[in-house]
């Protein structure tokens, strides 16, 4: 495969953009619609992420690298949706101050364990030892089929939110986000729909973290900061977090402004991207943040005109 | 058995009194004016960034940028609140995005602080401190100090909320706004003065992290967590709550590190305690509210 007209770049950046895109979708079921702020993303995103990396690395597997592999992603979204499960659990009947804390404590416990257990995760040093399931040559051609694969994975979780705008399913998370002691006198069991809810959306978000960490090759608790979880708000913040399409849009344009324009194609000084432009990006992310929630609260999409069906019984 | 309780009891208020001095600050605003604002942990980072600063570039001793720092915190408390949270509330933003906006407020001003700077670590230029011996347990002056302000803060602040009629106004406007306005309550030097007292306390508490450790963009965002759980389990109680529920977590906290002897083992024992305490609780609240 000749992939001399791709710049290395551009792959990391949009892959980058990719796994933010998929992380907001997410994101955008549990927050957009049912209006739980979870601030704990990067806990399922790394618990997925280092339990895929511990039990592909330190097990002697029997068999071949593809079937190893594909357990391990199996195990480690399997361990994220359960601890969405066990954390949905702890919140679901909480105000939004036990939300907070018990999302943001979540993401806290992960970091711990990753940096205290050593001998599974190589503590603050790192776990090496990723790899790749397949090799088709040049690095820069596993990376690029790399971001094919995680792009498929993130359009079927968009799938995924698209199918729950048009299900019972879908409304039900709606009228439960819209005013839940309604939704409860109507019968409806708002307790069940989040802790599923919960379940399925950290096991996605562990499943990315997963893959994420194989493009890093390297798993550190670095990679566990606060960051990721204010990427993903963004980008659902500014596309919209009331629409399917709104993390999509957000994460394209402030993501790919800045992991892809900034850091290839602006004639920047070297200098600036060791600090400066880190810090700046951080610092836009938040602002945005604040300015989009005063002034525009539904983002660029703005409103929730769902689908023709809706319009209609709704004018 | 004896020794360990006691170690514990000295470490755990010595070492975390800034924790209740935090948690005091932030269970004002977060009791008073409903609001869970994250960016109070950049109050704390402020606070010590401001402290240092003043004490390496005029070359003043700890005791004497204490007050200042805080002050500043407070300014700067006061000015987030009217750059955006009352802004915020005029446009009508929900309780959900509120809480959003504050941290998009206090990622901008960490960031900020680490662009202006820099990643280095910064220390306060002070001698070390004097060690007194406390139960047998060797104690350093600022930590004698930072107990001794708790202490004395808490209990202004309890006279101030309890006693003052500046106080009864806070109450009655926390309690009911509209009913508060139309006493003839200004709800806006109330409100100004809770933020005021707030950051003063939280910029307070981030001299005394400052001074027994270093100063970095990290700082307040480190016990942001430990703070809230505080005024979340205690903060049901009024301050008194918050205080003992500080305090007893601040022993808890050294027991375990003396016990597993790692500090984040005994963090991850307390996030997991006061999260089952929380649903532990919301469970007989549903249950009481079932009548």
């Amino acid at each position: 495969m000749n992939l001399d007209w791709l710049d290395a770049f551009l792959i990391s950046g949009l892959f980058s953009v990719v796994v933010i895109v998929g992380l907001g979708l997410l994101l955008h079921l549990q927050l957009g619609l049912t209006r739980i702020a979870n601030f704990g993303v990067v806990g399922f995103f790394g618990i997925g992420m280092y339990s895929f990396g511990v039990l592909f690395t330190k097990v002697d597997w029997p068999f071949g690298d593809l079937w190893a592999f594909l357990i391990s992603l199996a195990f480690g979204t399997l361990v994220a949706g359960l601890s969405g499960l066990l954390v949905g659990w702890l919140i679901a009947d909480l105000d939004e101050d036990g939300v907070l804390v018990g999302t943001l404590g979540f993401a806290t416990a992960v970091f711990i364990l990753a940096t205290t257990e050593q001998d599974l995760t190589g503590g603050a040093l790192g776990l090496g030892g990723l790899k790749f399931p397949y090799d088709v040559g040049t690095v820069k051609a596993d990376e690029f089929l790399w971001l094919v694969i995680v792009s498929i994975v993130v359009a079927l979780i968009f799938l995924y939110v698209w199918w729950v705008h048009r299900t019972p399913y879908g409304r039900l998370l709606i009228a439960i986000g819209g005013n839940e002691p309604l939704a409860k006198s109507l019968g409806k069991p708002a307790f069940r729909t989040k802790l599923w809810l919960f379940a399925v959306g950290s096991a996605g978000m562990g499943l990315i973290g997963a893959l994420f960490g194989v493009m890093e090759r390297f798993l550190a608790p670095e990679n566990l900061g606060i960051d990721v979880t204010l990427a993903a708000m963004v980008a659902l913040v500014l596309g919209g977090t009331a629409r399917a399409w709104g993390a999509v849009i957000g994460g394209f344009l402030i993501i790919g402004f800045f992991d892809i324009i900034v850091q290839s194609y602006l004639p920047l000084p070297k200098e600036w991207y060791g600090q400066a432009i880190p810090n700046i990006k951080e610092i836009v992310f938040g602002a945005l943040l604040i300015v989009v929630l005063l002034f525009r609260p539904l983002g660029i999409l703005g409103d929730m005109r769902r689908d023709k069906l809706m319009r209609r019984v709704h004018g | 058995m004896l020794d360990f309780l006691s170690d514990s009891i000295v470490i755990g208020l010595t070492e975390h009194a800034p924790l209740i001095l935090a948690a005091i600050g932030f269970a004002l605003l977060y009791r008073l004016t409903g609001l869970i604002n994250v960016a109070y942990s950049e109050t704390i980072t402020l606070g010590a960034y401001f402290g240092m600063w003043t004490n390496t570039t005029f070359d003043l001793n700890f005791y004497t940028v204490l007050l200042p720092a805080g002050l500043m915190a407070g300014l700067i408390s006061v000015g987030t609140y009217f750059a955006i949270f009352r802004p915020a509330k005029k446009l009508n933003v929900g309780v959900l995005e509120m809480i959003i906006i504050s941290f998009g407020l206090s990622i901008v001003l960490r960031h900020g602080l680490q662009f202006v700077f820099g990643y280095p670590v910064r220390f306060f230029e002070v001698p070390p401190p004097d060690t007194i011996r406390v139960l047998g347990v060797g104690v350093g002056s600022f930590r004698i100090l930072a107990v001794a302000s708790v202490a004395l803060l808490s209990f202004l602040l309890y006279l101030f909320i309890q006693r003052s009629s500046f106080g009864l106004q806070i109450r009655a406007l926390a309690s009911d706004e509209d009913l508060a306005q139309a006493s003839g309550i200004r709800p806006l030097f109330v409100t100004v003065l809770i933020w005021f007292i707030a950051g003063v306390a939280g910029g307070m508490a981030g001299a005394f992290y400052g001074v027994s450790s270093a100063v970095a963009p990290l700082l307040g965002w480190r016990q942001f967590l430990f703070i809230f759980l505080v005024v979340v389990v205690g903060g049901r109680k009024g301050l008194g709550g918050v205080i003992i529920t500080g305090a007893l977590t601040g022993i808890g906290l050294a027991a375990m590190t003396l016990q597993f002897g790692q500090v984040l083992y005994a963090q991850l024992a307390l996030i997991v305690a006061f999260v089952v305490l929380l649903k532990w609780r919301s469970k007989r609240a549903i249950e009481t509210a079932k009548v």
